[in-house]
C-alpha cells in the first residue's frame, strides 16, 4: 500500500490551508474568550492535530517510494541551503511607509528573480502590512509556510512533467541529467 | 473580552469550512493505507478534534458570557 505522488500533493496543499485557518480560528477565540476557555482549548488542540498531521504527512511523503528521493532532496535542500539573509537596517524612527519601503527595495537590493520565493515571501510581508497596518509573527510563520508550500508543489508538479514530456524541456535535459545527485538550488 | 452574534457566526462559519475541507484526508488514508495505518488513524483524531471543536462552536451560548464592564465608559 502507498500513497500515489499527486495524492500527497492534495494531501500537503489541504493540510497546508487548514493549519492555517485552523491556527488563525485558535488565535482569534483566545484572544476573545481567554487561553482558558474550554472553548479555546479546544481550537488549539483541533489546531495541533492537523499541524501534527501536516508533519506527519510531509514526513510520509519524503519516505515515499513512488517521489524517488525527490522530496527528501527538497526537503534537505529546504533544511540546509536556505540562507540568513541580513536585512536593510530600518530606521525605528521612521514611521512604517518608510519601513514598507525598505523591506520592497531589500527583495530588488538582493538580485534575485521576481518569482524567488524569496521575492514573493517579501511581497506578501509587504502586502499584509499594508493591508493591516502591521503584522504578527503568527502571521508571517503561516506566510513563510504557504510559500514553501508552493515551492514544494511547483517542484513536484515541474519534475511531473519534466518526466512525462521530456520533449518539451530539449535545452535544459542534458543538464538536468548530468545535475541529478546534487542538492537542488532554491 | 466577549463574542458578540456577528462574530459567532463568522468564527462558526470558519470552523465549518475547515471541517469540510478536511473531511476527505481521513478518508483519503484509509484507502490508501488501510484503516489500521498510524497516518490513517491520526487523521481520524484530527477530524474528531475538529468536529468536537465545531459542535462546542455551535453550542456556544453568547448570553452566557460573564457581563465585563467596558474600561472605556468608566473614564
Amino acid at each position: 500500500m502507498y500513497i500515489p505522488e499527486a495524492d500527497f500533493e492534495q494531501l500537503i496543499r489541504t493540510l497546508s490551508e487548514a493549519r492555517s485557518r485552523a491556527t488563525e480560528l485558535a488565535a482569534s477565540i483566545g484572544a476573545r474568550l481567554g487561553t482558558e476557555h474550554r472553548l479555546a482549548k479546544l481550537a488549539y488542540a483541533a489546531s495541533l492535530k492537523v499541524e501534527n498531521m501536516l508533519r506527519e504527512v510531509r514526513f510520509s511523503a519524503t519516505q515515499n517510494p513512488d517521489t524517488g528521493g525527490g522530496l527528501a532532496e527538497l526537503q534537505d535542500a529546504l533544511q540546509t541551503e536556505t540562507q540568513p539573509v541580513t536585512p536593510t537596517p530600518i530606521n525605528s524612527s521612521v514611521g512604517m511607509p518608510t519601513g514598507v519601503q525598505t523591506m520592497s527595495s531589500f527583495a530588488a537590493q538582493a538580485g534575485l528573480e521576481s518569482e524567488h520565493w524569496v521575492s514573493l515571501f517579501v511581497e506578501d510581508l509587504t502586502s499584509q502590512l499594508r493591508a493591516s497596518g502591521g503584522i504578527t509573527f503568527e502571521v508571517a510563520e503561516r506566510l513563510l509556510q504557504q510559500r514553501k508550500d508552493d515551492f514544494l508543489r511547483d517542484f513536484l508538479v515541474a519534475r511531473r512533467m519534466y518526466r512525462t514530456y521530456p520533449h518539451l524541456f530539449p535545452e535544459s535535459h542534458g543538464q538536468m541529467g548530468r545535475a541529478e545527485g546534487h542538492t537542488i538550488s532554491q | 473580552m466577549i463574542i458578540d452574534a456577528r462574530e459567532l457566526n463568522e468564527l462558526t462559519r470558519r470552523a465549518t469550512q475547515l471541517m469540510s475541507e478536511t473531511a476527505d484526508v481521513p478518508r483519503v488514508l484509509r484507502n490508501r493505507l488501510g484503516a489500521e495505518h498510524h497516518l490513517a488513524q491520526a487523521a481520524e483524531a484530527m477530524q474528531g478534534s475538529i468536529e468536537d471543536f465545531v459542535r462546542e462552536l455551535r453550542c456556544f451560548d453568547i448570553s452566557a458570557q460573564p457581563i465585563v464592564a467596558d474600561i472605556f465608559e468608566e473614564s
